[in-house]
């Protein structure tokens, strides 16, 4: 199987590169067939690539210990569970995983638009097809996961060598949720692919129009939705599993898949003030452009070592191999952008500073200034090492001092965006429709203040979400009202009807909401809270309302680990509320062996977290590390209505015109039809 | 040979598996015996949130070192330079009369720059303190700068691009909308 697998990548390598010359010929013959014929190839590229990525699987499940890959990231006592995962947990799977999430992409746009978009879709082919010949090179030749162990015999020849077990999974990685970030985190790298394929294919075709961006939108919102939903599990996963009380540590990988989502944020932002004025046409194609770019970064600095990082995945010398990638991709981009850019020009020219158009720019700024702040934060450990040979280290309190201000500005702009309308807002509009949320931002705070939250930036941001809180009850509500008029539906009724209507606008104010609920996560963070005691069984500590008693312990030998776990009595107000139970859990044949499970009780007020930290290396009884961490849950909460927001805005568009067909006023109000996408703008009511 | 050495690996699997299940047994035995307090005074742990866990294996604050993958999820107990002993040394420093800054500087002394957690604001590092600032006047300035050319040319005057009229470019924006419908 593992030679089946290596030709398999051979082979998609081969295919590869005949779907780039073959798709560049095709272009400039213009030959049917050959443009079939790369296509194919493109396509055939994604099975085969499959089919090695199956086979690396078959060798975990088989325990096929001569394959150092397997012997490196998986035992024979690891579950079929992990066994999945040990894919991405090296260096090699990891890029080959990489690989086979972009055939998804890919493979997915060539079947989709085989018999459409005939003058984009060959430079489309070859874009792709680049990229796929940089990933497959480093699978075959550079980190390949098909290496098999050897040693060298008593004459001294090199023969087959299999281990009777492998060193096993890396502990950290033996969580849930290691299964899923991962692959969601990738797919959003990934994803991003498919909107720079289409950006810069349209820009070297001179492609008329907007079409490329119409075309991407969804994949772009697949992959921003992908990308978000990896940040936070991820988040989620270094909440639970590392035990250190936190969610977000700015850790340099942390901070690479931020990157590509700020970025990528802007583009979807940004991208409507082209779809509906013709502007930034320049803007949006870098934007674009930057984002892969930025998912590529991400992936080098995660892979190759260039910055230590707690998650430690890779000290490779791939490096090398993603900074010439990324430099011949800034290479193509500029010499496609110098030749054609007179076809960027823009159609419209900014009429107001109070308009949506500038909330936009003011959005995209906020994003980028993020953006560029957390790159050269990261990076700005090695640029010191380079320029003075003393390595100057960065942190969470460097990252928090900047981002929080700048998160603050984008979620006042958060609010403001929407209420502004296109080319110029009155000064009447802007009472009528920031009046109340002012009213709410300024009672929220109050009461924040009032509940004991009394910390300056944590009341600021409550405010603020209070404040964009309203402002999206009042859009859903303005437009549900005229709905409801209409049609006599009630009031919930006619918001559902009015989301559906136009789901992108609609899901975008879901998604709004989403990143509130995130917000007040984060303010809570001001207020945790812990505590840490040496305890002896029937030893109690306060933490917060709470009172934590040490009952028991217990070991327990299970499969692949030895677990000690602590039995936890929680108290509040001398009433038992529930027991937790803490573990720490001792891995077979790893290095790293040791893992953390912490207990968590759960409210929407505060998270009660307890870590069995391990046996005092002094005393010798447990130590029991609690911590109280305020209003947490909102933050996953928050990640939830995201994710629904972007699958509401992926929905098509419900005609306004079958409801209204049964209205007893066949006339369409100025406020109705403001409801009807067709009617009002050029697509969609954003 | 094979066989033989998979029942060795099997027989030193279950022989850690029940020394470590004992080594536990006997900590919880002896536990009562010993009672222990792990504590670091607040000022200390204040301080620890700006210097860097020397360990090498964790990456994280002396203060919220839990050193993942290790024995003892933190503050971490290596010898000397582990988050325990730097809170210690923190706390015997704050006890000698030293100031917040002092603290900080004797550690830079021991370390070098590389134990802050934050880049200092004074040489090198200040730039990484500048350069936020610098990006958002930068965009600032650009955002200032398209603005005001947008707003001084009368673009609906001239034609659309070079290459492609502005009626063309409606008609292909329509049928985009028409073919890329939701």
């Amino acid at each position: 199987m593992d030679v089946f697998g290596s030709f398999s990548l051979l082979l998609a390598f081969v295919c590869a590169v005949y779907a780039f010359v073959g798709g560049i010929v095709a272009i400039k013959t213009r030959h049917p067939l050959l443009i079939k014929s790369s296509r194919h190839a493109g396509m055939a590229t994604c099975v085969l690539i499959f089919i090695g990525a199956f086979c690396v699987e078959y060798l975990f499940f088989t325990d096929n210990f001569s394959m150092a890959y397997v012997v490196s990231h998986s035992n024979r006592d690891l579950s079929t569970f992990y066994k999945v995962a040990a894919l991405w947990a090296g260096q090699e799977g990891s890029l080959l995983f990489w690989s086979t999430l972009l055939s998804i992409y890919v493979l997915s746009v060539l079947i989709a638009y085989r018999n459409k978009n005939g003058e984009l879709m060959p430079y489309v082919g070859v874009v792709l097809a680049g990229v796929q010949i940089f990933f497959l090179t480093l699978n075959n030749f550079v980190e390949n996961p098909f290496k098999t162990l050897a040693t060298v015999n008593a004459s001294g020849v090199l023969e087959p060598f299999t281990r009777m077990d492998g060193n096993g999974l890396n502990p950290l990685l033996q969580y849930p949720e290691m299964v899923i970030h991962p692959p969601n985190l990738y797919s959003g790298y990934t994803g991003f692919t498919i909107p720079f394929a289409f950006a810069l294919a349209a820009l070297l075709a001179r492609y008329p129009g907007e079409k490329w961006i119409h075309l991407t939108r969804k994949w772009t919102m697949i992959a921003w939705c992908f990308q978000s939903l990896g940040i936070l599990l991820g988040a989620h996963w270094a909440y639970a599993v590392l035990g250190w009380g936190g969610y977000w540590g700015w850790d340099p990988v942390e901070n690479a898949s931020l990157l590509p989502w700020l970025s990528g944020t802007a583009f979807l932002h940004s991208v409507m003030m082209q779809e509906k004025r013709g502007m930034m046409k320049v803007w949006n194609v870098w934007l674009v452009f930057s984002t892969f770019l930025l998912c590529i970064l991400g992936t080098f600095l995660t892979r190759s070592g260039v910055v230590s990082s707690v998650h430690a995945f890779a000290n490779s010398q791939i490096g090398p191999w993603f900074v010439g990638f990324m430099l011949l991709t800034i290479a193509v981009c500029l010499f496609a952008y110098i030749k054609n850019h007179d076809y960027l020009k823009s159609e419209n020219q900014l009429d107001s500073f109070i308009s949506r158009e500038s909330s936009f720019l003011f959005n995209n700024l906020l994003f980028l200034v993020a953006c560029i702040a957390v790159l050269s934060g990261t990076l700005f450990p090695v640029f010191s090492e380079w320029f003075t040979n003393n390595r100057i280290s960065v942190g969470a309190p460097f990252f928090n001092k900047v981002m929080i201000p700048i998160a603050l500005a984008l979620l006042f702009l958060t609010g403001v965006g929407p209420l502004l309308a296109w080319r110029q807002t009155s000064v009447e509009s802007l009472k009528r429709n920031f009046g109340w949320p002012l009213i709410v931002g300024i009672v929220t705070g109050t009461a924040a203040f009032f509940l004991g939250y009394r910390d300056a930036t944590a009341m600021l941001c409550l405010s603020l979400c209070g404040f964009v809180l309203w402002t999206i009850v009042m859009e859903f509500y303005r437009g549900a009202k005229v709905i409801a008029a209409r049609t006599g539906m009630s009031m919930m009724m006619a918001a559902h009807e009015l989301s559906m209507r136009n789901t992108r606008r609609y899901g975008g104010y879901v998604v709004h909401f989403g990143m509130v609920l995130i917000f007040v996560g984060l303010a809570g963070s001001a207020f945790n809270s812990d505590v840490q005691k040496a305890m002896n069984i029937g030893d109690s500590m306060k933490l917060g309302p709470y009172t934590l008693i040490l009952q028991s312990g217990d070991t327990k030998a299970e499969k692949n680990y030895t677990a000690q776990r602590m039995i936890v009595e929680v108290l509040r107000d001398k009433k038992q509320i529930m027991m937790l139970y803490p573990e720490k859990r001792q891995f077979q044949g790893n290095e790293q062996a040791a893992g953390t499970m912490v207990a968590i009780y759960s409210t929407l007020r505060e998270d009660l977290y307890v870590v069995y930290a391990g046996m005092d290396p002094e005393a010798n009884v447990p130590v029991i590390h609690a911590f109280l961490n305020p209003l947490v849950k909102w933050i996953w909460l928050g990640g939830v209505w995201v994710v629904m927001g972007t699958l509401l805005a992926l929905m098509p568009n419900r005609r306004a015109t079958l409801v209204l067909a049964g209205a007893a006023q066949p006339a369409v109000s100025p406020a109705a039809q403001a409801l009807n996408p067709s009617a009002t703008l050029r697509e969609g009511n954003d | 040979m094979i066989a033989a050495s998979c029942s060795k690996s099997n027989a030193f699997i279950a022989n850690a598996k029940r020394t470590t299940i004992l080594v536990a047994l006997l900590a919880f035995a002896l536990a009562p015996l010993v009672m222990a307090q792990v504590t670091y005074s607040a000022h200390a742990k204040a301080i620890g949130m700006h210097l860097k866990c020397m360990c090498r294996g964790c990456d994280m604050t002396v203060t919220l070192c839990s050193h993942p993958g290790g024995a003892f999820s933190g503050p971490c107990t290596v010898p000397e330079i582990g988050a325990q002993a730097s809170l210690r040394q923190i706390d015997e420093l704050l006890n000698k009369g030293m100031s917040d800054q002092q603290v900080i500087d004797a550690f830079v002394a021991k370390y070098g720059a590389v134990v802050y957690v934050e880049p200092p604001k004074k040489g090198f590092g200040l730039v990484a303190w500048i350069m936020p600032f610098f990006y958002f006047f930068a965009g600032l300035a650009l955002v200032v700068f398209v603005v005001r050319k947008m707003r001084s040319r009368q673009i609906a005057a001239a034609p659309a691009a070079p290459g492609v009229p502005r009626d063309i470019l409606e008609r292909a924006r329509a049928q985009a909308a028409r073919e890329t419908e939701d």
